[in-house]
């Protein structure tokens, strides 16, 4: 290998080591959770790692809330800077002390979260607009008196040759919670909304709830404005199987609950329903041995192979000349009793014999010659 | 008490570089039965057949510890090993690479160095080591989707599926290792010995 050759080939492992960044941490999201602001599960509350967003979070809600009903939390986080991913976590936090923050620490609780579970910490990606609007459907506290939320989010950029993440942190939104009114109507305590039904289920959605004699169902698909009323029977003690259409693919569909107590009635936030596939089933002990099976197969077969194309075969490159040196070789003679068998005696010509194939007489050793000839 | 998942980084960065080596230098050795047009490029045979010792001490290296690496992993995976397409994967492609790693060391065990120098042995040993590479980090690259939801792999156009596979069921699965063992024994115990191509 001459030196040329060899700078050639530092100089490659060279670029391929230094095309890589030096330390960028979960750049595909940490995936939603229940978080604590300071961490996010990846420690860039630590401001070493960390630095100021240069876009805005901000939080809307009803300034009034009964205790133990259902109320809609609105985030928009706009105008940042996005890495390639353009992903974005946004936390919903009680306050922002670091640690013990989170809704569950002050009395709230999460009926829905913005992608259909109920973590206080969900990541999604933001469209080219740049900004986008989370809605978080919570149970207002117990105790009643002035509660505050805040939201908060994290995010990279590009470039980010410090491999900081960016952090942003709304004001506070304070909210009025007040004593629920005798036989409001409402979700009941506990009561949580499913994330995801599985493709063409059409199983009904099972609703829980208190001080409630009718209920009503509107829903409509993702992004559609028309609503459609959806059937509804009472299951007795507060819970009602709401049928809803099944869907397919990756649909998402809305509906909102209308809990009633006589002549009086409370609509509840619009909740969001996915679509999941069906649950992938299988075994540790399927995988395994399908595992074994595959790599037992692909060795016999590629062993044969190699015993195929190895020279026992006679059919390696180091046989071609013996093949090539045989087929020139000239056509054996005919075997001797073959040929002495062919002739043919001839009475008027003795000490001669005939022979058909080359038509020639030839002398025969058996009787020597006497005289005449051919 | 160290968990399993650390264990599992250890052994899967074993495998993945000792594999890299051996197939880095079973494609050097391309040379000895095509020698490179280049001039600058061509190795001297003393070279490649260093390369080669590297290639099958690295193959079997990483073959060793890729059973411990697939065990590290499944103790690791939260919940079932086998519970989502991704996880299955890693299995068929452990699979597939284990069987393909295995040929190729069987390949140059059976038929001595002397097969680098045929060629169609030569192309099947290169071909061997490169598609055992391709399985290895396939099944790699989904540990990375599955823990940071990225692969370094997500950059090439077109690659091994990840995210669909196919299961077998298991009895099917079991007869196809029957198939498969016996196969194996044919190639060994039945079929006339190869013969070992010395340098």
């Amino acid at each position: 290998m001459t030196s040329r050759a060899r700078l050639l080939v530092l100089g490659a492992i060279s670029c391929v080591l230094l095309a890589t960044t030096a330390s960028v941490a979960n750049p595909g999201g940490n995936g939603d959770a229940d978080r604590d602001y300071t961490c996010g599960g990846s420690c860039h509350g630590d401001p070493s790692l960390s630095m100021p967003s240069d876009g805005t979070v901000s939080l809307s809600a009803d300034t009034v809330a009964f205790s133990g009903t259902a109320t809609a939390v609105h985030v928009t986080a706009s105008g940042m800077s996005l890495s390639g991913k353009r992903l974005v976590g946004v936390f919903l936090l009680g306050s922002l002390n670091g640690n013990g923050d989170q809704p569950s620490d002050h009395g709230w609780g999460i009926i829905q979260d913005p992608n259909g579970g109920t973590s206080n910490y969900v990541e999604t990606v933001v469209p080219q607009s740049g900004s986008v609007t989370m809605t978080w459907v919570l149970r207002a506290p117990s105790q009643t008196g002035q509660q505050y939320l805040y939201a908060s989010m994290h995010h990279g950029s590009d470039p980010n040759p410090d491999g900081l993440a960016s952090l942003g942190a709304s004001q506070a939104a304070s909210i009025d919670v007040r004593p629920v009114p005798e036989n409001y109507p409402g979700l009941a305590e506990g009561w949580t909304a499913p994330e995801n039904r599985v493709t063409g289920d059409d199983a009904p959605v099972i609703v829980r709830t208190t001080n409630t004699d009718q209920l009503v169902v509107l829903w409509r698909l993702e992004g559609e404005w028309a609503t459609h009323t959806a059937d509804v029977e009472s299951l007795g003690g507060g819970a009602w199987a709401v049928n809803l259409p099944a869907t397919i693919g990756e649909t998402r569909l809305q509906y909102q609950i209308t809990t009633h107590n006589g002549s009086f009635a409370a609509s509840q936030p619009w909740l969001t329903v996915g679509t999941t596939p069906p649950a992938f089933d299988a075994t540790l002990l399927g995988a395994r041995l399908q595992a074994l099976a595959f790599a037992s197969i692909v060795f016999g077969f590629m062993v044969s192979l190699q015993a195929r194309l190895s020279p026992r075969g006679g059919e390696g490159d180091e046989a071609t000349p013996e093949v090539d040196s045989q087929a020139s070789l000239p056509e054996p003679e005919p075997a001797k009793d073959d040929y002495w068998s062919r002739l043919v005696p001839h009475d008027d010509h003795p000490g001669w014999l005939w022979d058909p194939v080359e038509e020639e007489w030839v002398a025969d050793p058996q009787n020597p010659l006497q005289g005449g000839g051919a | 008490m160290v968990g399993a998942a650390t264990f599992h980084a250890m052994f899967v960065e074993i495998v993945i570089g000792s594999l890299t080596l051996s197939v880095i230098c079973a494609i050097c050795c391309v040379q000895l039965a095509f020698p490179s047009p280049i001039t600058n490029f061509r190795l001297s045979e003393k070279v490649m057949m260093a390369m080669d010792k590297a290639a099958l001490a690295g193959a079997i290296l990483g073959l060793v510890t890729m059973p411990l690496a697939i065990l590290s992993g499944t103790l690791a995976a939260p919940g079932s090993a086998a519970g989502s397409a991704l996880l299955y994967n890693k299995f068929v492609y452990s699979g597939l690479a284990l069987g393909f790693w295995g040929a190729y060391v069987a390949g140059r065990v059976r038929l001595g160095p002397g097969l680098w120098k045929d060629k169609r042995l030569n192309l099947l040993q290169v071909g061997t080591a490169a598609v055992a590479f391709s399985m290895t980090t396939s099944a790699a690259s989904i540990g990375g989707k599955f823990v940071r939801g990225e692969s370094v792999y997500d950059i090439l156009p077109l690659w091994l599926p990840t995210e669909s596979t196919t299961v077998l069921h298991p009895a099917i699965s079991a007869l196809l290792l029957l198939i498969g063992i016996a196969s194996i024994v044919v190639a060994f115990r039945f079929a006339p010995p190869v013969e070992r191509l010395d340098q």
